[in-house]
């Protein structure tokens, strides 16, 4: 009896330990704070709960920029986590030539040809796919209905290239003051480079070329001349305000800025709570419309092969169509799936705000550049570039020379 | 047995020490009293900057798996990046505004402090709580304060019939604003130590001073400030070096170096190569050279006060 | 004693009444933030956004307070923050001391290179040697760990030095009147040199405390459990934007920083406090 009861008893034993034997521990990290964070740890938990066989560690880990540096050190110190939600940058796993996802999303599960192409693009380094996009947003024009109508704009054939958006704030500046501030604009952008690589492609710039091996900007050509003109003219006739691009969110909300080029991610936001009536209309364009990605990507950095299928499984889960629009929803971010689009949550969106829509039609022509080691760096020269073209310390000409020749020497080292 | 004027009555040991032992006392106390500090040099200083002296010679970067040994290429990079010259012209411009200002506002604040005022601790506190406000919350404050359109400074500007500042977002003034925030979020540190110092000024020597009809304001620059010399000689040397490594209050308020890269400072630039282009081995090529011109400052500020005092 | 005290009394009153005004100037730049903060912390989101900017919030709530409970585990990170900033202020003021004293006090060789070398080890900033610090930290299992947040925040050469220019101060009568007594050096640390520098030592501590509290790099890299982060990296969880969502943010710093102001109260005695070292003359 002894002996039966003992085998019962680790019988018994064995079975409650089975799966915390066979758990596989999974650690996540996510650069996105608040609401948003929340959102994502949420879907974790969910994950968690249907999945006894996984463990999951999430932690938030700091902004882009902190996250990243986190992601560094552990890599170098074998302490990485198995996925990360991060930017967009040459921490992707292709810079190691680790190309794993490309590999995994031929799952039929998974459905690759459901995401649109350009946001495909977005998670590309050197050419190939080697992350999943998953938090992504693109620049949107918004405006603010009580400036223009004071200036008495009517938006009813919206503008449709830049010179005729430029002739639109003019009138705006000169005459939609609604609150008699000192300090109002007509035009104004958050992210200085993000509009820029995105005007430069829309005027037919790819911003980098590639021939091979060798990779070399290619914005200091004419048509980036061009744009970089542009750019400055509305500085120079002060439609907007010089170096104030931090700035220009909260002086769009004050009610002191008639349009701006802002995150798609606002949209939630805005179409909730906003103390001004804010709208938004198709980005205008030099040649052909187009807008450039942006937002954040899911890596897996997991050094042995149980550990990645795991994972694999996850970045499937939060992918899928149901999880990734109802996350997209609820933060601003957008739908990466044309089925998420169909989905009674998207559709639910849309009839609230025009401005969904907006959107999500500009998904159909969103384009990624090139991905490559310095496009960190990139975006900092560039941003840098149109500040001393704004100030007027050099010519848009001579000020792309310098930049494209100061990305050279950074790429070759 | 007699005691001190703080009630210290030392023990009486039996044992006798002769003088010759003294020496070799000395430098076994010495000894056993500097291990724990020594320890930690160990680890948290000469470990990591002999690594970093490593990494200066490689072309170790933060992104791909890259590393051989490139010899002095990163040291000859930053010496000829105008970048680095810029960093470093502003990071003295910054040191020299905010040394002078913090000493002198400091002492200031601190000799009046000293006195009987009525209210003497809400002061104190009110001079000191800006450092305790998480710099989150506070470069938020600031931020808004600069702000051209709505901040208050404009608002006052204005209403006084003053022009109003661009304040961070025109090369001219951005360090400036940086520098006010500065000293406002550190000012408090300063005071109490040249608090600590005016307090620890023995009376007898100030009622000695007074008897023989000496004025207030010589009892002040005669008697007091040279005993201020070891806290005043901390001040300023502990403000150069903190000056000269100054990173995360620039950072909040100027995220991307400020108009015309007016506000990069050294270690902005340290941290701008190694972590925003990820190239590692350069920052660390940046970092010795900081080393070494932080090392320069010491000596030149330890050449200029050379006055030491004694109670005598 | 007492008419020497009386002969003592400053002639004049004009002088403070100038003094006062000019502290209440003072004091008034340095809170006027403080105000802003407190406000804050009490508007409501419309507030937030409203053109002109409001002082005074259109309405009082206490909705922000809640929410931080709400949003984050404040109660753990405040106790995270405190616990190792205690632990690390204790540590490094020991250290310190220990140092301070040999180095000022004691004869030996190399006494000078050996606070040149301790001086020059604050010439490097942190970005430098966070990453090598992290590699190191992470080889020896240090990740997410309470002795990954204490340890190598350990950089004493700050507050060794200040402690250095107080016991520099403290006359060498006092040490040679125990040594004849019969104490040895350690006794001379504990008895006299210890109770001697009451204003000093406080002083440092609060500095150490102060920089130990608002860590935020060093924490951010070692830690990855939510249970182990501190008060700083605590407060970016709040909000997603900033800009948009300071209200809860200040709610949040107001929340913590006000403990601290009244510790500092209660302590303050402690750096006002005068030495008299008359007795050794008299």
């Amino acid at each position: 009896m002894k002996r039966l009861a003992l085998f019962a008893a680790l019988l018994v034993l064995f079975a409650a330990i089975s799966p915390v034997a066979a758990q596989t521990k999974l650690k996540v990290w996510y650069a996105i704070s608040g609401d948003s964070g929340a959102a994502f740890k949420t879907m974790l938990d969910k994950y968690s709960a249907a999945n006894p066989d996984v463990a999951l560690e999430a932690s938030y880990s700091g902004n882009y920029g902190d996250t990243a540096t986190k992601v560094s050190a552990a890599l170098v110190s074998n302490t990485a986590p198995d996925v990360a939600l991060m930017a967009a940058g040459p921490l992707y796993t292709g810079e190691r030539g680790d190309y794993f996802i490309e590999t995994k999303i031929n799952d039929p599960d998974f459905d690759k040809n459901d995401i649109f192409p350009g946001v495909w693009d977005y998670a590309k380094f050197d050419g190939r796919i080697c992350a999943v996009p998953y938090g992504i947003s693109t620049p949107v024009l918004y405006y603010n209905k009580a400036v223009l109508d004071k200036a008495g704009i009517s938006l009813k054939n919206p503008p449709k290239t830049w010179n005729e958006l430029f002739q639109l704030a003019k009138t705006a500046q000169a005459k939609g003051n609604v609150n008699g501030s000192s300090d109002f604009w007509g035009f104004d952008v958050t992210d200085v480079a993000w509009l820029f690589k995105t005007m430069l492609n829309q005027n037919g710039n790819s911003v980098i070329s590639v021939k091979g091996s060798k990779i070399s900007p290619a914005f200091a050509d004419d048509k980036a001349v061009e744009v970089a003109t542009f750019w400055k003219k509305l500085t120079d006739e002060k439609v907007m305000a010089v170096g104030q691009h931090a700035n220009a969110e909260k002086k769009f909300l004050a009610g002191n800025l008639a349009f701006l080029v802002a995150t798609s991610a606002r949209i939630v936001k805005w179409s909730q709570d906003a103390t001004i009536k804010v709208d938004a209309i198709p980005m205008p364009y030099f040649q052909k419309p187009s807008v450039a990605m942006g937002g954040n990507v899911l890596i897996i950095l997991s050094s042995n092969a149980k550990n990645k299928e795991a994972a694999w499984k996850l970045v499937k889960y939060l992918a899928s169509k149901e999880n990734q629009t109802a996350f997209a929803m609820k933060t601003g971010y957008l739908p990466i799936r044309k089925s998420g689009l169909a989905l009674p949550i998207a559709k639910d969106a849309v009839a609230s705000s025009g401005m969904f829509s907006i959107a999500f039609d500009q998904l159909d022509n969103s384009w990624s550049y090139w991905h490559f080691d310095q496009m960190g760096t990139m975006d900092q020269i560039l941003a840098q570039t149109i500040d001393t073209i704004e100030r007027n310390t050099v010519t848009p000409k001579a000020g792309l020379d310098k930049a494209a020749a100061d990305l050279q020497a950074e790429i070759d080292g | 047995m007699e005691t001190d004027s703080n009630g210290i009555v030392p023990r009486v040991r039996r044992t006798r020490r002769k003088g010759g032992l003294q020496a070799r006392d000395q430098k076994r106390a010495a000894a056993v009293m500097l291990t724990p500090l020594v320890l930690t040099l160990f680890f948290l200083f000469v470990l990591p900057v002999v690594f970093v002296v490593v990494m200066s010679l490689t072309n170790w970067s933060l992104t791909n798996t890259t590393r051989d040994f490139v010899g002095f290429k990163n040291f000859l990079f930053v010496l000829k990046d105008g970048r680095f010259w810029k960093s470093m012209g502003n990071t003295i411009y910054f040191t020299a505004f905010k040394i002078v200002l913090d000493t002198l506002l400091a002492l200031f604040i601190a000799v009046l402090l000293d006195q009987k005022v009525p209210f003497r601790r809400l002061f104190r506190i009110a001079h000191f709580a800006p450092v305790v406000v998480p710099i989150t919350a506070s470069s938020l404050i600031w931020l808004w304060f600069y702000d051209p359109g709505i901040g208050p400074f404009n608002q006052i500007l204005t209403t006084l019939g003053l022009p109003a500042l661009q304040w961070l977002y025109n090369e001219k003034t951005s360090l400036l604003s940086i520098i006010v925030f500065s000293v406002w979020k550190g000012l408090g540190y300063n005071v109490i130590l040249f608090l600590a110092g005016l307090q620890s000024i023995p009376e007898s020597y100030l009622e000695a001073a007074r008897i023989d009809g000496a004025s207030e304001r010589q009892v002040f620059f005669k008697i007091k400030m040279p005993l201020l010399t070891p806290v005043t000689s901390f001040v300023i040397m502990m403000g150069l070096i903190n000056c000269l490594k100054v990173f995360t209050e620039v950072d909040v308020m100027t995220p991307n170096h400020g108009p015309l890269e007016s506000t990069l400072l050294l270690v902005s630039y340290i941290y701008d190569q190694s972590f925003t282009r990820g190239k590692m081995g350069r920052g660390a090529a940046a970092s010795l050279l900081l080393f070494v011109v932080v090392f320069a400052f010491t000596l030149l500020q330890r050449a200029v006060s050379r006055k030491s005092v004694s109670y005598e | 004693m007492s008419e020497g005290k009386k002969a003592m009394k400053k002639p004049g009153q004009k002088p403070k009444i100038f003094t006062t005004l000019f502290l209440v100037l003072s004091s008034v730049v340095m809170i006027f933030p403080f105000v802003w903060m407190l406000l804050s912390a009490f508007k409501t989101k419309a507030d937030v956004y409203s053109y002109p900017p409001k002082w005074i919030p259109s309405t009082f709530t206490w909705d922000n307070f809640t929410e931080v409970f709400i949003k984050i585990p404040f109660f753990r990170f405040y106790a995270n923050s405190i616990g190792v900033a205690v632990i690390q202020t204790i540590l490094q003021i020991l250290v310190s001391a220990m140092g301070a004293f040999a180095l000022t006090k004691l004869e030996f060789r190399g006494r000078k290179s050996m606070f040149s070398f301790m001086q020059s080890s604050m010439y490097v900033p942190e970005v430098v040697t966070m990453i090598p610090l992290f590699l190191l930290a992470a080889w020896a299992g240090m990740v997410d760990t309470y002795a990954g947040l204490i340890l190598p925040g350990l950089t004493c050469a700050f507050t060794t030095i200040l402690l250095m220019s107080f016991f520099e101060t403290l006359p060498d009568e006092l040490i040679d009147a125990a040594k004849i007594d019969g104490c040895g050096y350690y006794r001379v640390f504990t008895k006299v040199i210890i109770p001697n520098s009451r204003t000093a030592l406080g002083t440092a501590s609060l500095f150490a405390f102060l920089t130990h509290w608002r860590a935020y790099l060093w924490p951010l890299i070692i830690t990855n459990n939510v249970n182990m982060r501190t008060l700083p990296i605590g407060l970016k969880y709040l909000v997603s934007d900033p800009t948009f969502e300071y209200q809860i943010l200040m709610a949040a710093s107001l929340m913590a920083i006000i403990p601290i102001l009244i510790v500092y109260l209660l302590m303050e005695k402690e750096f006002v406090q005068s030495i008299t070292l008359t007795g050794l003359k008299a």
